[in-house]
């Protein structure tokens, strides 16, 4: 028995022989059926104008169609209806506020948001520098590490972290003054005070502050006149023993267009890196986040996730809030294949076509070996694992058949792809070279 | 079909039709009018399938027929020729035209194509005075968003109660409501009606004097004023429950001349920026309001208004545009503002008329 659905397509395509073409866009756009009832077919159709053109005028094409493509289709009805995919909404109460973001999120005072804390940082070997020089800092502002920089690139939670140590020393001292800011907004205030006349408003509402906390302070390089408000603010605080806390991309002293004075203290009191989590921290991440969530996935789930998405942390929650959504829409449980399914379809969307060939020859060259011996029959050493990596790129990453990748590798088995795969696959978690070698031929294949 | 008939009433007959003709329709026939002649009337018909419209012109019909005519060309060579009388003929597919000095034929679609306009029953209606109507649309239309992300905030609500008519549209900025008497007895459900053919049945309201009736069902509304009939679509969704969120008091209230605050934000709107930012501040100190714009490349204004004012002292941001378009609506000698401060929406009224009412919200600094 053919759904309703079909049926109606059925009919669609044979009218669309019969009718002129502007007839048929304009008449029987969004028409469909919304159900049958002892033979008659009730047509839902978007309005008034469609419901009298179709009744009138194409009647019996329809009714002809139907009845070819079912016997028991007796007679059509039609009815007035928006289409199937219409929910009944409920009134909202609140139609206006736009200029209002719900916003009440983020302190207005100190501009910190309060989701970040460290109960809810995750520590790893990647970060744990960073993680006890901020507790040090919650703890003797001003004087453990003044000031406390931190750098290492996006998406690896120096945000979260400077913004711990905001609302952490917000509760512990709650009448003296934070203030969180971007060094993007301490520009356009800058700028904006200046155009009002209002510079001595501006250094004064920033020299009030106990702790100063400032984003992305590479952004400040090439802007001269901030740059010189930045240095004296510094001096201020810094003097009066009020506590400072930036971040940065990279290490102060490789920043361009960054004045000596600058870089030097900023260089004072604490530089920390945060670099990307390794494959355990990256686990307790997503074990973190996912129990955040009141969610509990299976552990070969968050073992994949965590050895699939590399790196950057952000990416790795965009990920998992991927699969949560997944997650709340099913019934069952998800299973290991879901996931992979689920996560190869966003990622594998953004991947660049590239022939099997052009791999095979960027990472032939990458080991220095010849791309014909790829092909050969050889068991040298030092061919095999090239080859290996080959199979396990072509399948992690671009996502080819264990058959189709054998056929290509000169018509091996797709057994032996499968375990060259696997072997990569195990080898990685304990071999901290291969790994680097394969993120370095991702960096060239991209 | 042919047919003789005053020039001056079929050019304004075809010139309302016109603006409902599409021009650019999937379908060929919607740019055309059609047009049938029977009986001792020709019955002019345009459609965008959003909305349509009939006219009804007196003619003297010396052989009945129909023909759908490209509206566009029609219009185009009635609205430049003299004359007091003009007689048509169709042979084929082909409309002759001739006047007192030009005669045109025009090529014509096939009639058969054209849509019926849709016919509400009789069954649910109302009534009110055809320019109270009128007034109600005007008053609040300009609200109704532009985006077609929310079909609800593209349209103007019209609800009957108690013996009132209301009509409210809102873009979630700024929000209006007029009310006006209903003649008719009874309650009239929430209807939606789609803000462009709003625009329209205002338009054709405007023409009349007398009592309009309006029927309607769930998907379509009909009305017939004097010869014109006009029929819309309907939307159907739920209108956001705004009288939730209508603060109940004022910690701010300021009453300025119309006249003065008109005036003030016309020039404003010169100096503002891309945005429409106005700055306006209450002193009840000065008994006045302030009012500035400024744009970097222009320069920059401040206007004092003279004000009675009860309450605090407060500063807020505006779209000035949002401000200038609530007294479009007002008639009345002095406007009313009231506020609740800083980042809190206001509410402006007539102040000697409770019937309309405006509520802006700031803009985020």
């Amino acid at each position: 028995m053919t759904t309703t659905k079909e049926l109606w397509e059925n009919a669609l395509v044979e009218l669309e022989l019969t009718i002129s073409p502007p007839n048929f866009n304009t008449w029987f756009k969004d028409t469909h059926i919304v159900r049958v009832e002892d033979g008659t077919v009730f047509l839902g159709v978007p309005s008034q104008f469609a419901r009298d053109w179709l009744s009138r005028k194409f009647h019996k094409d329809i009714l002809r169609s139907l009845r070819g493509l079912s016997e028991n289709v007796r007679s059509v009805e039609y009815i007035i209806s928006r289409g199937p995919k219409k929910v009944p909404e409920e009134v909202r109460p609140i139609p206006t506020a736009p200029s209002e973001l719900p916003l009440e999120a983020v302190h207005s005072k100190t501009n910190l948001n309060p989701r970040f804390t460290l109960n809810n940082f995750v520590v790893g070997s990647f970060n744990e520098l960073a993680h006890a020089a901020a507790q040090a800092v919650i703890r003797k502002p001003g004087i453990a590490y003044n000031p406390l920089l931190v750098y290492g690139p996006t998406g690896l939670g120096k945000t979260h972290l400077i913004q711990a140590i905001g609302n952490h020393f917000r509760i512990n001292a709650p009448d003296r003054k934070v203030f969180y800011v971007t060094s993007e907004k301490f520009s356009m205030d800058y700028v904006s005070a200046l155009q009002t006349n209002k510079i001595q408003a501006f250094k004064e509402r920033y020299r009030q502050y106990d702790l100063l906390i400032m984003d992305d302070v590479q952004f400040l390089a090439g802007r001269d006149k901030i740059k010189e408000e930045f240095f004296h603010l510094f001096n201020f605080l810094h003097d009066s023993n009020k506590q400072l806390v930036f971040t940065s991309d990279q290490h102060p002293n490789v920043i361009q267009n960054l004045e000596e004075r600058i870089k030097s203290r900023l260089s004072a009191g604490m530089i920390i890196s945060v670099t990307p989590p390794d494959h355990q921290s990256r686990l307790a991440i997503v074990r973190t986040k996912a129990a955040a969530h009141n969610v509990v996935l299976s552990d070969d789930i968050l073992d994949y996730l965590a050895s699939a998405i590399e790196g950057n942390v952000r990416e790795l929650e965009g990920a998992l809030n991927l699969l949560l959504i997944q997650f709340e829409m099913r019934e069952g449980p998800l299973t290991l294949t879901d996931a992979k399914a689920v996560l190869r379809s966003a990622s594998g969307a953004a991947k660049k076509a590239i022939s099997v060939g052009e791999v095979v020859k960027t990472i032939a060259n990458f080991y220095g070996i010849e791309e014909a011996s790829i092909y050969e029959k050889t068991r040298r050493k030092e061919v095999v694992r090239p080859r290996q990596v080959i199979m396990f790129l072509l399948r992690e990453d671009f996502h080819i058949s264990f058959p189709t990748i054998g056929d290509k590798l000169g018509g091996r088995d797709h057994t032996t792809v499968i375990h060259s795969c696997e072997k990569v696959k195990n080898s990685l978690r304990s071999d901290s070279v291969l790994s680097s070698e394969i993120n370095q031929i991702r960096l060239m294949l991209k | 079909m042919q047919f003789e008939t005053n020039t001056e009433e079929l050019r304004e007959a075809v010139s309302i039709a016109a603006r409902f003709a599409e021009r650019r329709a999937n379908l060929p026939v919607l740019a055309s009018i059609y047009v049938s002649a029977e009986g001792s009337n020709l019955v002019l018909r345009a459609t965008n399938l959003e909305c349509g419209i009939e006219v009804q012109v007196p003619a003297r019909i010396g052989e009945e027929g129909v023909a759908a005519i490209p509206a566009h060309t029609l219009l185009g060579f009635l609205s430049n020729t003299r004359g007091k009388s003009v007689s048509v003929a169709t042979t084929g597919e082909v409309l002759k035209i001739v006047t007192e000095r030009a005669s045109a034929s025009i090529k014509t679609l096939s009639a058969d194509d054209f849509p019926i306009l849709p016919r509400v029953s009789a069954s649910t209606m109302f009534s009110a005075k055809a320019s109270d109507l009128a007034r109600l649309i005007k008053s609040v239309a300009y609200c109704a968003s532009t985006s077609a992300i929310k079909p609800e905030l593209q349209s103007v609500l019209l609800v009957g109660e108690s013996g009132k008519l209301s009509a409210a549209a809102t873009d979630s900025f700024r929000l209006a409501e007029k009310t006006v008497p209903l003649r008719s007895a009874g309650n009239v459900p929430q209807l939606l009606l789609p803000a462009k053919n709003a625009a329209e049945f205002m338009r054709i309201l405007e023409t009349s004097n007398g009592e309009v009736e309006v029927y309607y069902n769930e998907n379509q509304i009909s009305a017939q004023i004097d010869s014109l009939y006009f029929t819309s679509r309907l939307i159907d969704a739920a209108f956001p429950n705004y009288r939730q969120i209508l603060p109940k008091t004022f910690g701010t209230e300021v009453v300025v001349l119309r006249e003065d605050f008109t005036q003030a934000l016309k020039s404003l709107s010169i100096f503002a920026d891309k945005f429409s930012h106005v700055s306006f501040t209450v002193d009840p100190e000065n008994k006045a309001v302030m009012l500035s714009s400024r744009n970097p490349d222009v320069g920059e204004q401040t206007s004092q208004i003279r004000a009675t004012i009860t309450g605090d002292a407060a500063t807020m941001s505006f779209n000035g545009r949002y401000l200038a378009d609530s007294v479009q609506a007002i008639s009345g000698e002095s406007v009313r503002i009231q506020s609740n401060g800083v980042g809190k929406a206001i509410l402006i009224t007539d102040a000697a008329d409770s019937s309309f009412f405006y509520l802006a919200m700031p803009m985020n600094r």
